[in-house]
């Protein structure tokens, strides 16, 4: 049987067992049988452009990287004129790249060129190297192009058109001198170039480089040019044989690694948990490169994980603690500090009682964190009074999916929604919000045939690019969800055999579904009958269906049931537990799901364990020796509201910037006012941390250990890249020294022992410990003592008793709309280079200077009715506030709906607009449902969008690098048809 | 009613105290650090009394612009030769063989020898010449440069 898995095939007359389909190029390299190669790399596949990789096949000279393994293949790699071949292409590649390695800031060890040549064994320069006519494009803030170092091998090109797939590099490959352009030949800065930065990881030399590498990696590199021209002139010409010159730059490049740490870490952005190394000199970010072995993003980035980290080091840090001091904050010591806290938390407990104090956790901070402040809520204070930011976002989905499928998460990886052979993406702007995770959609969509229907008011680029793209009417997506699920139904295209085996309520939910015919469906969202049934049709037939949502779903006042209603649909049709099927609410922060995950929540204990169940509570009670409050506390929304009432009296958060971010913002900020104690734990002095009696100086994510959980439910480990900010301390330390001047000496020395102590308590969690985490090692939720995990849901059952899930029954009734007087609706989103309020990604600079600040969308048919042209400057007022700004006009918004990223904190904060609207089922603000009216400040003026945005650029798609036009050119010659036998 | 503030009033540490923070600081480390810091002393006692420090001093006063005299001045053409021989004469080094060279050196060296205790006036005539060939030594190193001869021919 053997012999069916297994291909035998001789190379160098070995005979090796192989398997089938496998990369031939890759199982030469397995079998330690060196060629040269340069242009393939694992993450990309072929591309076929440097001819390095020449062996003989059956006879014939041919490239490996393009053949795949076939019984009873005979490879020669080693034959004179095989090698002939090799030497010939390694030359022209040398007449492109000028080896001066020593003076190259690329030359740490990884340069792909350095290696193949030095590992070949070239001696010499047979041709001279030949520049282009071209100049370095140094035009970008992030990445600058070298065409004189550039060798056209076309793995930027590959990785821009085919991974990210934001197609704007290819190669002009008819042009005297071929190089690689931007959009129709622009400058790098004036292009569709988003700045995901994954050309100048790909890139195996210093062609495409990061600008923060620049003079700053190596040790003579720092030279003014004309200087470094010279030294190049020098190495050159010293280079009449290579194995000198690289015996050189190697020890410079390993001199290098004392002095460059490389650290592992996980994204500090979205949620979808891009992992890298950072490279850091000093204090310095030099780079941010992810591996291949990254396990949620491989070799991707965007240009927020790349570039944006300035804020690390941004000189607005606070390094001291603050303590309100009669109209101003004034600067103390840590124990100054500590010691105010401890004081006011106990005074307040003692005269108003523990449920006086509330808590609110980051979703940018770590589990540990997140664990050790419901602990220090629940433990030491003795309130369930603790909430996370997760309320603003994504509650509702979590609820949705806990009444039907048991787990409140992804149901599967990002490798499962690349698999599916239908995507639908309901009120999210994936490319802009989880650009990682929206790069696998676009490029299985391009390449692999996959299906994409988009549901959005807005048409973005994932609109754009839809197979389907349908704008329902806002917050009325169950009501097309149910209809669609009602007529598969009708038309009996369910999964019969899954419902009978694994799925409860049925007939119950068949009878809710009474009231969603198609008729009705389509009245109320406006898309018409026909496309409803052909929707359901296709999603029956689909080879998988996977089902992503944010919070054009969440941030209704039906948030959860909408959420409910997408989970219902997928049990009818059976999308659970196999691969390339499920729900993923795509998770806004690179901690939502972990901070709900690790018990920042006032009702669930870590591990979604409820604080009512008294075998629960004992468990802790037992482990924390401490008597915990049995009842549920408050969340985000109810201790605004409390604080009004006179009920809330003191508040602590951490990372969180409410008064921006939390709806009605007015409202929220007038509560501030009214607490007897605040505290906020921030890096910078936010506008939150203005309404502040004591700011807590914190350290981010690249200053400490740690773990995040990503949207897959994976759970990641965070190295320390840099010592804390003198003056600044991670948030775990703050809390334990807060704790500990509150009597309790909880005793940790490092992230792990809280993690030790988490997994010991929650079964969810556990066999999570670090060093099954250690590197780029990951878990997915739930993990067994044994440590297996799941990265894939409900293989066997569901988490309920009997194992099987449950259709939940819903209603619907439109709440919302506009009227006469507010005529218009505002949605509001994200935009890709920005994160959140701005805090963190508005201190870049080079991000700045393509994005300086937010703007309000309209369409043209608005525009010309309200007679505002470009860059004219509008206020909206709402019935909760108003908010001003500056006007794109632009196809992506259509007649009365308006668009207002949420990332600014001026004046133009789109919460400024929200009211106290809520979802009915877990207080999550429905931001997405603002009606307001407009007033035209000023007629135009400069448009908000500068020149140099992505914005403005013209991609140009193609699929790869279109090898075959650079086969076709006159001048070129298959290296192995030149070499004579 | 806590109304929304942005003035910091910094710490002020007088001069006097930030000496005595950093000395306090200092003397941690060095405490923290005996042995190193008492190796390192002896070390730069050695360097002291060898001159190195102050050569190294110098240099490093002047890294910057010794490298680029250094360059521009080795980057003019007259050196070029230099260059690009520096790199042949290892690689020379490396292909001769040098045991072979040392013996014929030492046959060369004899010959230098016994030439010079030769007088100037002495004459060789086609005789002489027959009559040398049969002198063994004369007719080894014949032998020895027509094989030379041929192997350089090659």
């Amino acid at each position: 049987m053997l012999e069916r898995d297994h291909t035998v095939v001789t190379i160098n007359g070995n005979e090796y067992l192989a398997e089938p389909g496998q990369n031939l190029l890759e199982f030469i390299q397995s079998i330690d049988e060196s060629i040269p190669a340069i242009c393939y790399n694992e993450s990309l596949g072929p591309i076929e452009t440097c001819d390095t990789c020449i062996i003989q096949l059956n006879g014939e000279m041919t490239r490996a990287c393009g053949k795949k393994v076939e019984a009873g293949m005979r490879v020669q790699t080693k034959l004179p004129h095989v090698h002939k071949a090799q030497k010939e292409a390694l030359d022209r590649i040398l007449e492109k790249h000028e080896l001066y390695c020593t003076v190259c800031d690329y030359n740490n060890g990884s340069c792909e060129i350095h290696n193949t040549m030095a590992e070949f064994g070239l001696e010499h320069q047979s041709r001279p190297f030949q520049p282009t006519s071209y100049n370095r494009d140094d035009s970008g803030s992030f990445y600058r192009y070298d065409p004189d170092q550039c060798i056209l091998c076309g793995r930027c090109v590959e990785v821009c058109q085919d991974v990210q797939v934001n197609e704007t590099l290819t190669i002009d490959w008819e042009r005297q001198e071929p190089r690689v352009i931007w959009d129709n030949d622009v400058p790098i800065d004036q292009s569709s170039c988003v700045n995901c930065g994954q050309c100048s990881t790909v890139c195996p030399c210093n062609a495409m480089m990061e600008v923060g590498m620049e003079g700053e990696a190596g040790f003579l590199t720092d030279q003014e040019p004309g200087l470094l021209k010279k030294m190049i002139g020098l190495t050159k010409k010293v280079e009449t044989g290579y194995g000198p010159l690289f015996a050189v730059s190697d020890t410079e490049a390993s001199m290098r690694e004392s002095r460059i740490k490389k650290t592992k870490t996980v994204c500090t952005y979205c949620g979808v948990g891009c992992s890298f190394d950072v490279w850091t000199k000093d204090r310095k970010v030099l780079k941010v490169e992810p591996h291949a072995e990254s396990p949620a993003n491989g070799i991707s980035t965007c240009v927020k994980g790349k570039f944006g980290w300035d804020y690390v080091n941004s000189e607005e840090r606070l390094t001291k603690p603050l303590i309100r001091r009669g109209d101003q904050f004034e600067e103390v010591e840590w124990d100054e500090a500590i010691a105010f806290a401890a004081k006011r938390m106990t005074e307040i407990k003692e005269e108003k009682g523990a449920d006086h104090l509330g808590f609110i956790s980051s979703s940018k901070a770590t589990n540990e964190e997140s664990y050790l402040m419901q602990k220090l809520a629940r433990q030491i204070i003795g309130t369930n009074n603790i909430d996370n930011c997760s309320r603003y976002c994504q509650t509702p989905a979590t609820k949705g999916l806990f009444r039907t499928v048991g787990h409140g998460g992804d149901s599967g990886s990002i490798d499962d929604i690349a698999k599916a052979g239908l995507v639908m993406t309901i009120g999210s702007n994936t490319a802009e919000s989880h650009p990682v995770l929206a790069s696998r959609i676009k490029r299985s969509q391009k390449l692999f045939g996959q299906q994409l229907y988009v549901f959005d008011l807005r048409k973005h680029e994932m609109a754009k690019r839809a197979d389907r793209f349908y704008q329902p009417k806002s917050g009325t997506d169950l009501v097309w969800l149910s209809a669609v699920t009602k007529y598969i139904l009708d038309q009996g295209w369910q999964d019969k055999k899954f419902l009978k085996e694994w799925v409860n309520g049925y007939d119950e939910y068949v009878q809710s579904l009474e009231p969603f015919t198609l008729e009705y469906a389509s009245d109320l969202t406006g898309i018409p009958v026909d496309e409803l049934k052909d929707i359901a049709k296709n999603v029956a037939e689909a080879k998988g269906v996977a089902v992503c949502w944010a919070m054009g779903v969440t941030q209704h006042m039906r948030g959860s049931d909408t959420s409910t209603a997408i989970s219902n649909l997928l049990l009818i049709t059976g999308n659970y537990g196999k691969p390339g099927t499920g729900a993923y609410p795509l998770r806004g922060h690179n901690n939502v799901q972990g901070c709900s995950d690790f018990g920042s929540m006032p009702n669930f204990f870590p591990g979604y364990e409820k604080v009512t169940d008294d075998e629960v509570r004992k468990r802790y009670e037992d482990a924390w020796q401490a008597t915990l409050p049995a009842e549920e506390g408050m969340d985000n929304h109810q201790m605004i509201e409390a604080i009004h009432n006179g009920e809330l009296s003191g508040m602590y958060v951490i990372g969180e910037d409410t008064g921006i971010v939390d709806a009605n913002i007015n409202y929220v900020t007038a509560a501030f006012e009214k607490l007897d104690l605040f505290i906020v734990q921030d890096l910078f002095l936010t506008k939150t941390a203005e309404y502040a009696d004591l700011v807590l100086p914190a350290s981010p994510s690249l200053e400490k250990d740690g773990t995040f959980t990503n949207t897959e439910r994976r759970i990641q480990r965070l190295y320390k890249a840099l010592e804390p900010m003198k003056g600044t301390k991670p948030d775990w330390e703050i809390l334990q020294l807060i704790a500990k001047d509150l009597g309790t000496d909880w005793g940790y020395t490092h992230p792990s022992e809280i993690m030790e102590e988490s997994a010991g308590l929650a079964p969810l969690f556990a066999g999570v410990n670090y060093e099954r985490l250690e590197g780029y090692k990951s878990l997915q939720w739930p993990v067994a003592a044994d440590g297996t995990d799941e990265p894939l849901l409900f293989l066997d059952g569901f988490p309920f008793e009997d194992k099987k899930a449950k259709l939940f029954p819903l209603e619907f009734e439109l709440m919302y709309d506009t009227n006469e007087e507010y005529d218009l609706h505002v949605n509001n989103g994200r935009l890709l280079e920005h994160f959140h309020e701005g805090n963190m990604t508005y201190k870049s600079e080079g991000i700045r200077r393509k994005t300086p600040n937010a703007f309000i969308e309209i369409s043209k048919e608005l525009a010309e009715e309200r007679g505002v042209e470009e860059g004219g400057e509008v206020k909206l007022i709402s019935e909760a506030g108003e908010a001003t700004g500056v006007v794109t006009i632009t196809d992506r918004v259509r007649g009365k709906e308006i668009f207002l990223p949420l990332n600014d904190n001026g004046k133009s904060a789109v919460n400024f607009l929200t009211d106290n609207r809520v979802d009915k089922d877990t207080n999550t603000p429905a931001y997405k449902e603002i009606a307001v009216k407009m007033k035209v400040m000023k007629k135009k003026g400069k448009s908000p969008i500068p020149p140099n945005n992505h914005r403005r650029g013209n991609p140009v798609p193609q699929i790869s690098v279109k090898v075959q036009e650079k086969w076709k050119r006159e001048d070129y010659q298959f290296p192995g048809s030149q070499v004579r036998r | 009613m806590a109304k929304p503030i942005t003035g910091i009033k910094r710490q002020t540490v007088s001069y006097e105290e930030q000496v005595e923070k950093d000395i306090h600081e200092v003397r941690e480390a060095v405490a923290d650090n005996k042995e190193a810091i008492l190796k390192g002393i002896q070390l730069l006692k050695a360097l002291n009394e060898g001159g190195t420090l102050d050569s190294a001093y110098a240099f490093t006063n002047a890294k910057h612009e010794a490298l680029k005299n250094v360059v521009n001045e080795i980057s003019k053409d007259q050196y070029t030769p230099l260059l690009e021989n520096l790199p042949e004469v290892v690689f020379l080094l490396g292909d001769l063989n040098v045991k072979g060279l040392r013996e014929v050196t030492n046959r060369l060296n004899n010959g230098i020898e016994e030439m010079e205790r030769t007088p100037d006036d002495k004459k060789t005539n086609v005789l002489d010449l027959a009559k040398a060939l049969k002198d063994p030594e004369i007719n080894r190193s014949l032998t020895l440069l027509l094989q030379f001869l041929r192997g350089m021919g090659k």
